[in-house]
This record gives structure tokens, sequence and C-alpha cells, in this order.
């Protein structure tokens, strides 16, 4: 019997598949250590899950990546990766995401002989999960920045992703939206940036500073602890606003508004 | 009262921007004795009278004849007074754009000419008596401050910066009947800097005269009806113009639209686009004003809403803009 899945799963999975998977590269490449391990690899990589309901029987996210320089293509198959790790189904793809490890989530991996390009991207998800996974923020200041960077990625892209599957809310504020830009940021580190640039229901995550204009609305922190306070929910907005931890460059309302959806991601990714 | 069907003659008092120009002019006279006042047989209609009959000894009527009262007004100025000139904006900037080029202007001297009766106001007097190219030629004069007050307690600022800085000034008022923008003359006033009214990150309408009041209550519509947050600047001081509310409204907002009673060519739109142009960065942008023809005969309220000009033309405006890309490219895929 195939059991569809549901709305509220597919959102999850298109999460992963376009927010979180993608934060692979990021990591991949933030530390000299793990990008060396890619330097002389030549292989796609794929993490994919059987869907019934999709034209090519199966959900993935696929890496190509050529001497060390990494491609993602979120939310797209490879017919003939290298390397994969193929969930049974998108509930257990989700499940595995959000930390149920055990033998009904557990992936079926293809193309082990590429031993050395498999383990490196094994370090890398384990190194992914244990960060986002983390309960308490890191010590040291590159793990708090490398940590910023991808809750930003993964709220901006989360946000977008979930206005192009139609999530309800998400896809009606999209659009009523004439042309903004939000952002996200801590000052002094204006390489951590991310932005969502929305208009008429199309919307697009991008990383770095916008730098066409001025955002419409930033959610501007002042150091990476406060960020990560928010971000890992140890600290309240409204408390951090009033304390100056949280600065909104712009309207109030609209700091609500995206407050509530960066709170919609996260309860799909968490 | 021709032209203020709409109000009562208690209001029309209160609105009087004329009234406030000639009240101003009077307290200055009273502290400085160099002050001096000339019309060209119009001091009852461009309230210079009232100077005329609290200083009848410096107050000098040429008659019909304003090349002339332009002539005798840069020549007192040459001899240490201070003549502040009024008549109407067209005669005082075409009538006498010669005199004005060459005895004011080139002279550098120290008169101010306060034109009355500006842009569309005087409606019913029809398109001979409607002003609506004195920006053009006035910002186009070196040496020539220009303002463009908003309402009566604008006006009074305008009138006392004139006195106080050097050099000629071209301050442009309307008939009479403007919406009052500011309950005093506290708010800040400064010559060549724009006044916020209101703050908004999506566009920014950068307004002046009769029309900043338009522009503000369009913004107060459009942020209750439509969402959106529109700055809007009185842009009271047409030259030298603010170049960094500007530039920082094109950073800002990527939006911009100019409302003014005068041509689009040569006026505040023109003068906010070169700003823009220099700046390198593009915008959405639209002008209103008078799309070069001439303004119809009638009431100032019916003109300004046939030349879209009032509120409903800027909300019908900002919604235009608000939907025209600036981005170079339409590429909506997620950056991973």
């Amino acid at each position: 019997m195939i059991l569809l899945a549901s709305k509220e799963e597919i959102f999850t999975n298109k999460i992963f598949l376009c927010a979180a998977l993608p934060l692979v590269k990021v990591i991949a490449m933030d530390s000299p250590k793990l990008a060396k391990k890619f330097e002389h690899t030549h292989k796609v990589i794929q993490v994919s899950a059987i869907d019934p309901e999709s034209p090519e029987g199966k959900v993935a996210t696929h890496f190509v990546i050529n001497s060390g320089e990494w491609l993602v293509h979120a939310d797209k198959v490879d017919k003939n990766p290298h390397i994969e790790l193929e969930f049974k189904s998108v509930e257990s793809m989700n499940a595995f995401f959000k930390g149920k490890i055990g033998p009904a989530t557990l992936p079926k991996m293809r193309g082990l002989k590429n031993t050395g390009a498999f383990v490196a991207f094994m370090q890398v998800l384990l190194k992914m999960s244990a960060l986002l996974g983390a309960k308490t923020p890191p010590e040291d200041e590159e793990t708090k920045k490398l940590l910023v960077k991808c809750f930003f990625y993964l709220l901006s892209s989360g946000i977008s992703t979930l206005n192009k599957q139609d999530h309800e809310d998400v896809h009606n504020w999209a659009l009523k939206s004439p042309d903004r830009v939000y952002a996200w940021a801590v000052n002094g580190y204006p390489e951590l940036s991310a932005y969502i640039r929305v208009k008429a229901g199309k919307s697009r995550a991008g990383r770095g500073e916008y730098k066409r204009a001025m955002p419409f609305f930033t959610l501007r922190f002042d150091s990476l602890n406060s960020a990560l306070g928010i971000l890992m929910s140890t600290d309240d907005m409204l408390e951090a606003t009033k304390a100056g931890r949280l600065i909104m460059d712009g309207a109030p309302e609209f700091g609500a508004q995206i407050g509530e959806y960066m709170l919609t991601v996260a309860g799909y990714a968490q | 009262m021709a032209g203020g069907l709409t109000y009562t003659a208690v209001e029309s008092t209160a609105l009087s921007t004329a009234e406030y120009y000639g009240k101003a002019l009077c307290e200055i006279g009273k502290e400085h004795p160099e002050v001096v006042a000339l019309t060209a047989d119009l001091g009852k209609s461009t309230k210079i009278g009232m100077f005329g009959e609290a200083f009848p000894d410096r107050f000098f009527n040429v008659g019909i004849a304003e090349q002339n009262m332009f002539g005798v007004a840069a020549g007192m100025a040459k001899a240490g007074l201070v003549p502040f000139l009024s008549t109407f904006s067209t005669f005082a900037s075409l009538r006498s754009a010669d005199q004005l080029h060459t005895d004011i202007c080139y002279q550098n001297v120290n008169a101010k000419i306060i034109a009355t009766h500006s842009g569309t106001s005087f409606g019913q007097a029809g398109s001979t008596h409607h002003a609506i190219c004195d920006f053009a030629v006035t910002r186009s004069l070196p040496n020539l401050t220009v303002i463009c007050p908003a309402d009566g307690m604008e006006t009074v600022n305008a009138v006392r910066a004139a006195y106080e800085t050097p050099g000629p000034f071209y301050i442009r008022i309307n008939r009479g009947f403007d919406r009052v923008l500011y309950p005093n003359t506290d708010y800040g006033f400064e010559v060549g800097k724009a006044v916020t009214l209101h703050e908004g990150t999506d566009i920014t309408v950068i307004a002046c005269g009769s029309c900043a009041f338009q522009a503000l209550q369009a913004a107060n519509f459009l942020e209750n009806s439509d969402g959106l947050k529109v700055r809007v600047l009185n842009m009271h001081t047409i030259k030298p113009i603010d170049r960094e509310a500007i530039e920082k409204a094109v950073m800002d907002t990527r939006r911009i639209i100019t409302v003014e009673d005068h041509t689009v060519l040569g006026g505040l739109g023109s003068a906010v686009a070169e700003v823009v142009v220099e700046s390198g960065k593009g915008c959405g942008f639209k002008k209103l004003g008078i799309q070069d023809k001439f303004a119809p005969i009638g009431l100032h309220e019916d003109i300004m809403s046939i030349l879209g000009i009032d509120s409903n033309g800027i909300v019908e405006a900002v919604r235009e803009v608000m939907k025209k890309d600036f981005e170079l490219d339409d590429n909506w895929d997620d950056e991973v």
C-alpha cells in the first residue's frame, strides 16, 4: 500500500531539500580541513527519498563536486549519482533529519566504493547535524559565525521555499507584498548576512548583504551571541529588542511578521 | 474668495499663506530699518501692502512696471538696503526675467523676491496668470536661492531665512489658500534641507508647495489601505536642492515620485532627477506635475485633481510605480 505524504510532511521535506541540505556546501567550504578532503573529488553525491507522487519516483538534492568546487542542485534528482543516501520515504527522511535515527529511518547507501568521498561527505553531514542540533551556543567565534550564517541561510531559503510550495500564510503574505527585501544581519559581520526578496507572490533567497538598496526591513543583531540567543530560542525577541540586542531596521510590525515566518521554518526544520 | 468654495471665511483666514508672509515681513521690518518693500501695483493682492501700511516711508509702488521694480530693487540693495519685492510669480519669472538675470542675480545683490499666485493657484484668472515654469527659469540663474514653502508657517520661516541669508532669494507662494501642514514654525526649517513629513522604506514622494500636504495625505491613506510605507519629503528648497536626502531616498526606497504645481520640465522633478542620475544608482521614478501643456482654467483644487497632483493622483502614481521592477534581472531562483 502506498501512503501519500501529508501537506505538513511535504513542507518539512522541502525545507530539508531546499534550505537545510544546501548548507552542506557552506559547512564543507567553511573549514579548510573539510574543504581539503574534496580537493580531488569529481563526484555527484545525492540525498534522496522515495516519493511515489513525484514524476521521477523520488525527491532529492544533489551536489556536483569538482576539484573542491561545489554546485548544489536543490530539489533536483540526478539519475546516476556516484554516491547516494536514499531514504525509503519522505517521512523517513524527515524523521532522520529531525534526529530520529533508527532502523526505520536509516537510508540505503549506494556507491560506498567511493570511500574517500563518501566518508568526507558523511563527516560534513554529521558536522551539520551537530551544529544545527546543538542546544547551547558554541564557544569559539569561528563556529559561532558559521552557525549564525547557517541559520540566516536556512531562514531566508526556508521562507522562500514555503512561499514557492504555496504554504498558505507565507504565500498569501508574499502575494500581497510589493517588491521588498527583508534581511538578517549581525553588526560587524556583513559576510554572515542573508536576505529574501519578495514581490507579488515571487521570492528569492539571497546570501550576503543586499547591496542594490537598503532592505525594506532588517533584523539586525548587535553581536554573535545576541543572534544565537534568538536563533537558538534561548532569548526572547521582545526582551532582546528592549535591551538593544536585536535592532529592527524598519517598521516593528514587519519584524513581528518575519519573526512569525522564522518560527514557521524552525517548526518544520526541528 | 475665488478658488476657495470648499472653505469657510474663517478657515480661509487661517489658511492664507500670503497673510503670514505680510505679517512676517512687518515683524522683520520692525526690527530692521534697512528692510524696504516694493510692489508693481499689486500691494493688496500680494499682501506686501501690509508692510506699506506699517511703514509707509519704506514702501514703494512702482506702478505696473515689473522690470523697473527689479532694477530699482537692485539699486537699493547696492545702496545697503534689503528690498523685498512682490508680484505674481509669472511676472517675476518671465516678464522681469532679464532684470532678474542681470540686475539681481548677476550683481548677486541682497534682494528678496516673494512671488505670489504661483503654480495654478490663481486658477480662475486663467493660463496667462498661471506660473507654471518659474522654477525652470529661476533655478537656472546663478546665485539665486529658490524656495517653495508648503504653508503659512513655512512661509514665515522662509521669509526670515531670506532676510538672514545674504544674496538673492526667490520665494514662491500660492494665492493664499494652502492647507495647514505645520501648526507653528518650530519644526527645524533649514534652507536646503528637506523636511521628512512621513517615514517609509517602500517609496519616497518628494513634493513642494501645496503638493506637500497632498503627498502626506496620500501616504497616510496608502499606509491604511495598501500597507505601504511611503516616505514623504517636503522639498521646500528647490535650489540648492537637498542632494543628501535624495540620495538617501534612492538607497532606502529605490522608488521616487516628485510632485509639483509646475511643469515637469525643469522644475522640482528635473532637479531631483539630476541628483538621481548623478548618484549612479537607478530607481523607479515618476514626475507628477503639468505635463508639457497649459493648465486648464478653474478652481485650484479642481486643477490639481485634473493634473493628478492631488492626493488621489499621488495614490494612483504610487501604486503604478510600486509595480515597476528595480532589479536588472528577473531571477527568482534561491541562492544555494
